[in-house]
């Protein structure tokens, strides 16, 4: 190489280099009437089941915010990572957008294996970050930049005590419950509330590979509760569960987690085993106009009512959520992250948002019973 | 209610699982020495097997599927020693390779029927539908009574083939001791073939009637081989009669450990048996 073709290169570098940074300055302040929102959610691999149609959702809620003016005179822009329910993949996701496109605020993730390790990354970044759909209770309280309009976990045990001891007067409930934190969630947050009441619940814990249950199954029913709280990670223990208890002959009445009321299959399997089983989920009303708005507005726009409708609608309900806090304390992490635990009775199609000081939304679920294999609501 | 004719009536039908899965492996021990961790996947395809057949083919008499499936984790078994255990020994190759070998081909049979079947918890039959019968105060199913029946069924079978029987006399003489065995014109290969499908069937048998029991799963195997081999090591390793023994004694220390304390505690109960033994009665409760 002669050295004029040295400088040649030089300067070819030079002028590239420059020029992609004077782009990357314009595009930056050029872009100034818009609000850059990002988003984290598993739009590949196996999760894809929950983030495609969650990508669909917000699509919608962006295009109805834009058309409508956007925010304070602002259109709306998503920028989509993909968080592949991984933790490494939500980390880098919540880097790139907290440090490469400098969001103040990001939607995600779906997953909580993707939400946890990306929180402590927007909150270095001061970026507030709201999730539709982890439900670990491990995200309660886990930082003041995080909060979800999909409830907790441990929301189920609370709901689940009070009909209980309230509305089915059980005095004890014994518990069957795999040794996972979903499950123990659940249980934890069902004993103090249930004890509380003046109840006695007592405990047995199985490891997930378990398969012969019945003598756990003898010993509480030894003990004579009123009602046997089947608390699983998975449907397939309810399954071994459920049959054993037939093997052995008793025929308490049931309580059961949204791990076994949420799988169809089950329920049709074991319908009569489950029927007059008590469960608690988190469910939209179906009556309710906003939430109709949106299932239509879906159907209309993609041919189809979207799936996981109760995630869904919450995620519907982040974009517009995030939206009226941006219309109020301005696009900014921090005032966010404060403004979020102010949000009381927000009206959205999932039903009306209120958050704890703990970020986690508060209540949600609602008591259901098991009837012919399907969930219906409890009458009060 | 007393709970303690379900607990007896739940230690037995625990013993006679944990004894289908031990025979076959002491069995196999007292011919080749080693231990044979693939054992516990061919209780796994006898289970899918029958699955298989049951779906694929319905109104299918359910014992010529038993069948089948017994015959099929058999012939599996055979064919494991045949391509992998054989060809290792040719090369004398010590105990431990064969350990780990037994390890990969474990490994691979669940993978290949996860596979197959996906990791699903399937069942083989609604057992909501069977007979519960009451026996002094404790509830037994039609299928549990089976289990019972059929552990002290090949109990009975096995010793007596073992004892009386030319192929009996000639499996004991290759598991006395191999090579005088083969100086004495015995066709040690054949035999060591022999005792791979008849354990593995057996193995095959305990997975099918554990799956109509209390359902399948890929990953099953793993968990019924470890309570088959403390079973095995707790009885006597290598001894038939300890087998039986030692899944009794199995099966009653878990159940009743946990009358009085938390359930969380039955693994811990049947892995400290099998270090109990292991101090302070290594060779088992019969000693070879």
């Amino acid at each position: 190489m002669t050295k004029a073709q040295k400088t040649i290169w030089w300067v070819v570098g030079i002028v590239v280099v420059v020029g992609l940074i004077a782009w990357g300055v314009s595009r930056n302040s050029g872009s100034s009437n818009v609000i850059k929102i990002g988003f984290i959610g598993p739009l590949t691999g196996d999760g894809a089941v929950y983030g495609q149609p969650e990508q669909n959702t917000i699509e919608i809620a962006v295009a109805n915010l834009n058309a409508a003016g956007g925010i304070n005179g602002k259109q709306v822009q998503m920028i989509y990572e993909d968080g592949k329910c991984d933790g490494q993949d939500g980390t880098n996701a919540a880097q790139k957008l907290v440090n490469v496109d400098g969001v103040q605020a990001i939607i995600g993730g779906f997953c909580s294996g993707e939400t946890i390790p990306a929180v402590p990354v927007a909150a270095a970044g001061k970026v507030v970050i709201l999730s539709p759909g982890a439900s670990s209770p491990k995200l309660t309280g886990i930082s003041p930049y995080f909060f979800r309009d999909y409830p907790s976990d441990a929301a189920q045990g609370d709901v689940l005590a009070n009909v209980a001891y309230n509305t089915e007067h059980y005095k004890s409930v014994a518990f069957i419950q795999e040794e996972t934190d979903y499950a123990q969630g659940i249980h934890d947050s069902f004993v103090p509330t249930f004890e509380g009441y003046g109840g006695k619940t007592m405990l047995e814990a199985f490891p997930s590979d378990t398969t012969d249950f019945r003598s756990f199954l003898t010993a509480l029913r030894s003990q004579n509760p009123d009602a046997l709280f089947i608390d699983t990670q998975t449907p397939a223990s309810t399954a071994r569960i459920l049959q054993q208890l037939t093997q052995l002959n008793w025929k308490p009445k049931l309580l059961v987690d949204d791990a076994t009321s949420g799988d169809p299959q089950t329920l049709s399997n074991y319908a009569s085993q489950l029927e007059g089983a008590i469960t608690a989920e988190f469910l939209p009303n179906a009556s309710d106009t906003a939430y109709q708005a949106f299932i239509q507005a879906y159907h209309s726009k993609y041919g189809q009512v979207p799936p996981y409708q109760n995630y869904m609608a919450c995620v519907y309900d982040a974009v517009n959520l995030l939206a009226a806090g941006i219309k109020q304390v301005g696009y900014d992490g921090t005032a966010l992250a404060q403004w979020s635990r102010t949000i009381s009775n927000w009206p959205g199609a999932s039903g009306n948002i209120t958050i704890g000081p703990d970020g986690d939304r508060v209540g949600g679920h609602i008591p259901l019973v098991i009837h012919n294999g399907q969930i219906v609501p409890m009458a009060q | 209610m007393s709970v303690v004719p379900q607990l007896i009536a739940n230690s037995l039908i625990a013993a006679a699982t944990y004894a289908l899965v031990a025979l076959g492996f002491n069995l196999i021990y007292a011919t080749t020495k080693f231990f044979n961790l693939a054992h516990g996947a061919m209780a796994v395809v006898g289970g899918y097997v029958v699955f298989f057949f049951l779906g694929a083919f319905t109104g299918i008499n359910v014992i010529l599927a038993v069948v089948i499936g017994a015959f099929f984790a058999g012939f599996l078994g055979w064919a494991l020693d045949r391509v992998v255990y054989r060809e290792l020994r040719k090369r004398k190759a010590s105990n431990m390779v064969l350990l780990v070998a037994s390890l990969g081909a474990f490994t691979v049979i669940q993978a290949v029927i996860a596979m197959i079947f996906t990791s699903q918890f399937q069942t083989l039959s609604n057992s909501a539908s069977e007979q519960v019968y009451q026996i002094g105060g404790a509830a037994v199913t039609e299928t549990q009574v089976v289990i019972m029946a059929s552990a002290v069924l090949i109990f009975i079978l096995l010793s007596l083939f073992l004892k009386k029987t030319m192929f009996g006399k000639q499996v004991r003489a290759v598991s006395d001791d191999e090579e005088v065995a083969r100086i004495a014109g015995i066709h040690t290969e054949k035999i060591i073939g022999w005792i791979f499908f008849i354990g593995s069937a057996i193995a095959g048998l305990g997975g099918i009637l554990i799956g109509i029991d209390t359902g399948i799963q890929p990953t099953m195997g793993l968990n019924l081989l470890l309570k088959g081999v403390i079973a095995a090591i707790v009885g006597g390793v290598g001894s038939i009669p300890g087998a039986i023994l030692g899944a009794l004694l199995l099966g009653f220390a878990e159940n009743f450990g946990i009358w009085k304390i938390s359930g969380e505690w039955k693994d811990a109960i049947a892995f400290a048996l099998l270090i109990l033994f292991l101090i302070f009665r290594p060779k088992g409760i019969i000693q070879k």
